[in-house]
């Protein structure tokens, strides 16, 4: 996302360009994803911002040339006039510690499985959470906040618990050692276990 | 109940979760579920190098053992 103002229109200008991130969180990994189909790995500049609000800003304010940001900031962008070059989605994880027995899981997964249908049915119903979380909400308040008429619905994907495919993991696994994210003496098989995880269909 | 601590971070990952507490679905599977916030970063020190960044990030909660699950 760029300021009102930007020149940038597409990512192929921001070649050497300050673009904000948080380093090792979705930002970074899907920022490097939507760049390097327009740059060269060299002239990606992306610089570690921190949290929503710290990006956020330092792009609103012309620090950075661009910012990576998810909602509701970029509804918060998109109202005040700040232009999308580019946007991505990314598939969510679950990390449970080694002590999280099959059943707990399974239980936690079927809740969750009821709450994602209850989203998809009612997707403007729930946007209070994004809103009023303080952590948005504060800094928002500045630039008059949001309603939830301000967000394009279909840009929150909610799907229910699936477990990663052996192909999604490896894949995962060789973009990371290629961008050097990763230790290339980290293997899949010490990253993900599906054993306790039953399979479920993912809905949309 | 069986009680669980799961780890909050952006709203926006974690909403099936906060629907399904305030909903009563995780009381419907016989869990006890309590939401610890992450850590969240203020101003940090800016720098081109995710090696210069500490890769846990805010999931020190559950990097300690108190919370048993969080997504990303």
């Amino acid at each position: 996302m760029v300021p009102p103002d930007s020149p940038h229109n597409y990512p192929g200008t921001l070649g050497n360009q300050p673009i904000a991130v948080n380093f090792h969180a979705g930002s970074h990994y899907v920022g490097l994803r939507l760049l390097e189909g327009y740059l060269p790995k060299e002239k990606i500049k992306l610089v570690h911002y921190g949290s929503p609000v710290q990006r956020f800003e330092s792009m609103l304010n012309g620090e950075v040339a661009a910012a990576v940001v998810m909602e509701p900031w970029i509804a918060l962008g998109e109202k005040l006039g700040c232009k999308t070059v580019a946007e991505g989605h990314y598939l969510g994880a679950e990390n449970a510690s080694e002590d999280m027995d099959e059943e707990t899981f399974a239980a936690i997964n079927r809740a969750v499985e009821n709450a994602v249908d209850l989203i998809n049915a009612d997707k403007r119903k729930y946007l209070h959470y994004l809103i009023d979380d303080p952590s948005f909400a504060n800094a928002a308040a500045k630039y008059g906040g949001l309603t939830p008429e301000d967000f394009h619905l279909p840009r929150l994907r909610y799907t229910k618990p699936a477990v990663y495919t052996d192909e999604m993991v490896e894949d995962t696994y060789n973009w990371l050692t290629r961008w050097n994210l990763l230790s290339n003496e980290a293997c899949a098989a010490n990253l993900v276990d599906n054993r306790i995880a039953e399979p479920a269909s993912a809905d949309d | 109940m069986k009680k669980v601590v799961s780890e909050i971070s952006g709203v926006v990952f974690s909403l099936p979760w906060l629907v399904a507490k305030d909903n009563g679905l995780f009381e419907d599977e016989g869990i006890d579920m309590e939401f610890v916030k992450a850590i969240r970063s203020g101003p940090v020190q800016h720098t081109e190098n995710p090696e210069d960044v500490n890769p846990v990030l805010g999931h020190v909660a559950f990097e300690q053992g108190q919370v048993s699950i969080y997504r990303a």
